[in-house]
């Protein structure tokens, strides 16, 4: 798709697409949403990119081993916090970041680290299938693997 | 006041650490599965893989030791306690499986660290590993977990790791078997969900033993409901486990896997969802419901036919991997003709058998897929005179090949006498006539591959003696496999025991 008509209105309309993607996953613990639909926002406004701009400046943008990286990570943590949770409430140890103020941003444990890291697989997960329906393969969109 | 904090420290601490076992279990596995795709280096690779499984293996160990000291023991998981939150239930039972699963899985691994890259290409091992901790994780997960819905999203866990095992080769074939295998699979696991759904809409819980009681509680006009529901959990399940009728994925899937697949795959991943039927009988509707409806007699039925069709299949087939792939079919043929019969002893033998059958038919896939790195053939035709250029390797074929046959004192033939007990306990003395022509059966394909193998002019003709050989070191797993299932068969008689402790009827 190279069109320039795609390519200005996406222009503008990406910024707004992720912003709201974030602001979804953040506030997931006090608006509705939260981690997998925000990340949902930001997976698809990837996949626009991608769309849009073609596979070559979207693989430049969005590097294949960066975001492997980045989505395995944010599991080992997502899979380190929900076990420090699990395992503590076996042990009876307590939770240290607190329930803060009930309605503002900083509340509700470990609710929002968790959303942020469900966000991040989310939107990684469905671009990567975006590529792979496209390509085939992973491997031909990343030259260091 | 410090002696006082010690002392609560100190009984708090001691005895429910081992209680966290299982969930420290699945994990472990899990974080080492997403650790994977971060390593490049196959020696990393391997590393990562067999420490974890390794420690499983030592963890399971003591949870075994513990539970056989204590008995058996539940597990809350998170902060909400059993009929809202997820609770497990470790017994007997399942952490013998538990214990099995990381034996067998670390056997496995070590096989193929000399051999997984001949099969698969080498940017696809980070991906067999992650999809392979996985695998065990879910299968972990469906052996303790003691709430159903639990069980059905470890299910659908295993499905999706299974098939990544099975299409990891890149083969037109493995992506037509593991294609059928997701479907089939996915239709299993949905016709699981709806009995989940009929049961939930009878009792209004989701944790086994509160479903029980309610069951026990209002049971009167609600027969057609829990019969329609039971069969639902058991045709999902068969499917799974490859009921006989409803085998038809596992030939494929289990022929055109790399070899270290066929084997997780036959002895693991088909024995899990077993596990959780028996769980679902036993635990879910009771002893009394269940034999109040006609499952019992069906499954038994089913059995049965597994045990002849499977082997009859097995007879007729060309490849090796085929062939060892249909015997899984009759094998497993035995595990439901054991549920079938319905009584104690039927329930600790179907256990007995999934431990004694994992460890046969691990050995079985990996030394058949020796043959075939080995020598580059596929067909059992091809396989004559082996035995003078692979003694070792057929050697464990042959024990393993026995077991299965129903030679005295390996594990196949205390399943099967006391099978053949079960029956004469429970008034069926015409299936002993199916028990005999299965082991007649089982004689008739496993016996022309060994006697071909080692015996007869013709066929070691220009061989050459321990040409074809692998190093010891390589061959070091499949002998572990082997030595284990000749003491499961040794030490039958605590085995069985212990299995009686922990088993859900009366």
């Amino acid at each position: 798709m190279k069109s320039s008509i795609a390519k200005h209105v996406s222009g503008l309309l990406l910024p707004f697409v992720q912003v709201f993607g974030i602001y979804v996953i953040l506030f997931g613990h006090l608006s509705p949403g939260g981690g997998f639909a925000g990340g949902s926002i930001l997976g698809a406004s990837m996949i626009l990119y991608r769309f849009v701009y073609g596979a070559e400046a979207s693989d430049r943008k969005f590097k294949y081993h960066y975001m492997l990286k980045i989505a395995c990570t944010a599991l080992i943590f997502y899979g380190l916090i929900k076990g420090y949770v699990f395992v503590g409430a076996f042990l009876g140890w307590h939770n240290p970041v607190g329930t803060g103020t009930v309605g503002s941003l900083f509340s509700g444990g470990f609710i929002m680290p968790l959303n942020v890291l469900v966000g991040a697989v989310v939107a990684i997960t469905f671009y990567f299938i975006a590529t792979l329906f496209e390509e085939g393969d992973f491997g031909n969109a990343d030259p260091h693997q | 006041m410090l002696q006082c904090l010690t002392l609560v420290t100190h009984n708090t601490a001691s005895p429910n650490l081992v209680k966290l076992i299982p969930l420290v279990s699945i994990m472990l596995l899990m974080l080492s599965a997403f650790i994977m795709p971060l390593l490049k280096k196959k020696r990393h690779l391997f590393g990562l893989t067999g420490g974890a499984l390794a420690i499983l293996m030592v963890l399971s160990f003591v949870n075994v030791a513990y539970i056989y000291q204590n008995g058996g023991y539940y597990f809350d998981i998170g902060h909400f306690p059993a009929p809202f939150g997820i609770s497990l239930r470790i017994g007997e039972i399942e952490s013998l499986i538990a214990l099995l699963f990381a034996i067998v899985d670390l056997m496995v691994t070590w096989y193929a660290y000399y051999s997984l890259e001949k099969e698969i290409k080498e940017s696809r091992i980070a991906f067999f590993h992650t999809m392979n901790l996985l695998l065990l994780a879910s299968l972990l997960g469906i052996v303790f977990t003691n709430d159903v819905f639990n069980g059905f999203v470890f299910l659908e866990v295993s499905t999706l790791a299974a098939c990544g095992i099975i299409v990891v080769k890149d083969k037109k074939t493995n992506i037509k078997a593991g294609l059928k295998y997701l479907i089939l699979s996915s239709l299993g696991s949905g016709l699981v969900l709806m009995g989940i759904a009929f049961i939930y809409s009878l009792s209004g819980h989701l944790s086994m033993d509160y479903i029980h009681e309610a069951m026990i509680a209002n049971l009167d006009g609600k027969q057609n409901t829990i019969l329609i529901s039971v069969i639902l959990f058991t045709v999902g399940l068969g499917i799974k486990g490859a009921m006989f009728p409803l085998h038809i994925w596992l030939p494929d899937a289990h022929a055109s896997a790399p070899s270290p697949s066929s084997a997780i795959l036959s002895a693991l991943v088909i024995k899990a969802p077993v596990i959780f039927l028996i769980k679902v009988f036993y635990k879910v509707y009771g002893t009394q419901i269940i034999h109040e409806t006609v499952i019992l007699d069906l499954v038994l039925l089913f059995g049965v036919m597994g045990m002849i069709f499977g082997s009859l299949f097995a007879r007729s087939q060309k490849e090796l991997k085929r062939m060892i792939a249909y015997s899984s079919v009759a094998q497993m043929g035995y595990i439901f003709f054991a549920i079938g019969i319905g009584n104690t002893l039927g329930v600790v033998m179907a256990i007995y058998h999934i431990v004694a059958h994992a460890l046969t038919k691990s050995s079985l896939f990996l030394a058949a897929g020796s043959f075939i790195e080995q020598t580059g053939f596929k067909h059992i035709e091809d396989f004559r005179g082996i035995g003078k250029e692979m003694p070792v390797t057929l050697g464990i074929f042959t024990v393993s090949g026995l077991s299965m046959i129903g030679i005295p004192v390996l594990p196949g033939f205390i399943s099967k006498w006391n099978l053949a007990m079960a029956s004469i306990q429970s008034d069926k003395l015409y299936l002993l006539i199916f028990l005999l022509i299965s082991s007649l059966l089982n004689a008739s394909y496993y016996f022309p591959i060994i006697i071909n193998g080692y015996f007869g002019e013709e066929n070691l003709d220009g061989k050459v003696f321990l040409s074809k050989s692998k190093p010891i070191k390589q061959l070091l797993p499949l002998i572990i496999l082997t030595v284990l299932m000749v003491l499961v068969g040794f030490f039958s008689g605590s085995l069985i025991e212990f299995i009686e402790r922990g088993v859900y009827t009366v």
